[in-house]
């Protein structure tokens, strides 16, 4: 009983020494493992304590500790090479939303790459892309975060009978109608009419170039401004005709040149003060001549006289605003081009390009491209 | 009381008690961490310069230095380009592309008797460092009105004439990868980083050229072992010409080195890629051949009927706008 008794005693006395000793022990060890070791292996001195310290539970370890590993820790690394980025945003400037339409086929990606390439040397642009599909698709998406660019990404299928059918002329048939009207339903959502931000909304298709000088000139629309296009109608360009007080009076076209609005859909940007205030305004798809399409919104949104001529009065076309003439992949294949439901509209540029493929049959090849080129 | 022993163990106890409340307490504590503290935070703020560094250094096409104060090989593009209707439009839209690479330098070689205003201008306000040149094709060798634009290998006086300019201009121990890039593809801005490494020849695949989706080099163990492609693969090198970069120091090695203008259709880039490496030499980039980074679009003439016809009737557009 006695002994027992002895041994209780000893270690009653012994055991908060004991604790004590153990807990003081860190953290002179800790300041001292931390002088020596300062710049280098932050990591191998948290795993020296750790290691020393591996009977006692991790409340029982100093904060110090648990502050040093989190330091010591190696720092995130960034995988994703950021090849570049657009100027920074400034508050002041109006921002320019750009409105393209597209849809799937062999060149989109790199149609849709080259635009990016364009747009991150323009400042404060919002890039609002609208695909012509039931879902949006990866291809797009990931370019998207890639491009380093803000951007909305929306989407709304066209239906079949409005693709095909409306008109065999490959110029007249109002392709991306649905497409813009949702970018421009978009604008309407995410601003208000109270508070309109300051800013442009530029319809872009992804096969035109745009020069950059033209963002600029854009970006202080009042409310409807328009410029020359080249490659259009017929012409080396198309342009508004514009008195010498500066007021637009009538337009330099070819092809019907009476209509309200003679303008490319290149050719023109609208102030979103403008897009907000009359909320009907939209592209229609019913009953639109050839060539009306850009008329069917503009008319709901200014008069001729209301238009801003840019680019010196519509005289100077520094570089070419739109080369209208689209991208047209040479080597499509055939079996892609018969899921396109453009592809019998278009066939007639296409024969040549198809003829490419054909590397066998030349004598053929030379018959029709002669047949193509001399029309 | 009375010092009994009892009484000094109670004592003893107690205070022990206390000191070990006292020390529990004082673990909640912060500690003098001050020194890893600021250690960490100049690591910190050295990374966040790096990364400021490359992103705007991205931004214009402007040659930077890499930390340690190596320059970047500078990435030579030889643009070989003619007058029609659209060629404003490819350059500008290839300058703006161009204008993101850092440490690139353009050379444009025009097929004519004399450099043009129309891209001297262009050049000049591109923001792009540029050499500009000419060469005219001569007539034997120059596409007629109804040929098509394979018939001929088009560019070969003036890609020579570039090769020529690098020759005489580029000093033989300096860095640096020569393209061959036309003004109507699509080039991705990370095509240029991954050629920028090339040491003699660097492959990768090509998009929308030679009937397929993409050519490209097949890869095993790191080395080209095959090319997939379904237009004349017996070639030498089936590739095409913006599926491959030279390095600067083997073309200025290699002084003989470039394009036959009399060799057969398809063969032009066998022509001088024959006389600098063999096939298994290649380095192929592009994650092993496996990403498109760069496509074989072309433009489509634009339709300039009325225009046609207003000059016959001369009311033709006014010829001081240039487009």
């Amino acid at each position: 009983m006695l002994r027992r008794r002895n041994l209780l005693t000893t270690l009653l006395i012994a055991l908060p020494w004991a604790l004590l000793l153990t807990l003081w022990h860190q953290y002179p060890t800790t300041r001292y493992l931390s002088l020596l070791r300062k710049e280098t292996d932050e990591n191998v001195t948290s795993k020296a304590l750790l290691n020393g310290t591996s009977a006692l539970k991790e409340e029982g370890l100093p904060s110090c500790i648990r502050q040093q590993q989190s330091i010591g820790a190696t720092p995130k690394v960034i995988q994703n090479y950021v090849y570049s980025r657009p100027p920074p945003w400034s508050d002041t400037l109006p921002t320019i939303f750009v409105i393209t339409p597209t849809y799937t086929r062999p060149v989109q990606k790199a149609e849709l790459t080259r635009l990016a390439n364009t747009f991150l040397h323009v400042q404060n642009l919002h890039w609002v892309v609208v695909e012509d599909s039931p879902r949006r698709t990866n291809l797009v998406s990931n370019l998207l975060e890639k491009a380093g660019l803000n951007f909305t990404h929306l989407n709304v299928e066209t239906p079949k009978s409005l693709k095909l059918g409306l008109s065999w002329i490959p110029s007249h048939t109002p392709r991306g109608t649905l497409q813009r009207n949702l970018g421009l339903h978009w604008l309407r959502d995410s601003f208000s009419n109270t508070a309109p931000p300051e800013g442009v909304v530029y319809f872009a298709d992804d096969d035109n170039t745009y020069s950059l000088e033209l963002f600029e000139e854009m970006r202080y629309t009042r409310r409807v401004s328009v410029w020359p296009v080249a490659f259009v109608g017929g012409l080396r360009y198309e342009s508004p005709k514009v008195s010498p007080a500066g007021k637009v009076v009538g337009w330099k076209t070819v092809f019907d040149p009476n209509r309200p609005f003679a303008i490319d859909m290149a050719g023109f940007a609208i102030s979103i003060k403008l897009i907000l205030e009359k909320p009907q305004a939209s592209f229609k798809l019913e009953g639109v001549k050839g060539g009306y399409q850009e008329t069917s919104l503009l008319k709901d949104l200014v008069t001729m006289d209301g238009l801003e001529p840019k680019a010196a009065n519509c005289t100077k076309m520094q570089s070419p605003f739109s080369a209208v003439p689209a991208q047209r992949l040479k080597s499509r294949m055939d079996v892609g081009a018969s899921e396109d439901p453009f592809w019998h509209i278009m066939k007639p540029e296409l024969q040549y390009s198809s003829c490419e493929l054909q590397w066998f049959n030349d004598e053929s090849c030379r018959k029709s491209t002669n047949m193509d080129l001399s029309a | 009381m009375r010092v009994k022993l009892k009484n000094v163990f109670i004592v003893y106890f107690v205070v022990s008690l206390v000191g070990l409340l006292c020390a529990l307490l004082q673990l909640g504590q912060p500690c003098d961490c001050s020194q890893q503290l600021r250690a960490e935070r100049r690591r910190g703020r050295d990374r966040d310069r790096l990364l400021a560094e490359l992103r705007s250094g991205g931004a214009r096409g402007e040659p930077r230095a890499q930390g340690g104060g190596r320059t970047l090989p500078t990435i030579y593009v030889v643009t070989p380009t003619y007058a029609r209707p659209v060629q404003k439009a490819e350059l500008v839209r290839l300058s703006q592309t161009l204008l993101h690479v850092r440490a690139l330098h353009w050379v444009v070689v025009e097929d004519a008797a004399a450099p043009t205003a129309l891209v001297g201008g262009l050049l000049a306000g591109s923001g792009v460092p540029f050499t500009h040149l000419n060469v005219e094709t001569p007539p034997e060798r120059r596409r007629r009105p109804g040929d098509p634009p394979w018939l001929r290998p088009r560019g070969v006086e003036q890609r020579n004439r570039a090769l020529q300019w690098l020759r005489e201009t580029r000093a033989p121990g300096e860095s640096g990868v020569v393209y061959f890039a036309d003004d109507d593809n699509t080039y991705s801005l990370r095509l240029f980083e991954e050629m920028r490494s090339t040491r003699r020849v660097a492959v990768w695949p090509v998009g929308l050229v030679g009937g397929l989706r993409f050519e490209r080099p097949l890869v095993a163990g790191g080395r080209v072992v095959g090319f997939h492609t379904a237009w004349k693969p017996e070639r030498p090198f089936p590739l095409d010409m913006a599926g491959f970069a030279v390095g600067l120091p083997l073309l200025l090695a290699r002084p003989a080195a470039r394009f036959d203008p009399q060799a057969e259709r398809g063969y032009l880039e066998s022509s001088l890629l024959g006389g600098l490496v063999s096939p298994a030499e290649l380095e192929p980039k592009a994650d092993n051949c496996t990403q498109v980074l760069v496509w074989h679009t072309r433009t489509e003439k634009p339709k300039l009927r009325q225009e046609e016809q207003l000059q016959r009737e001369g009311r033709g557009s006014d010829p001081h706008i240039e487009v």
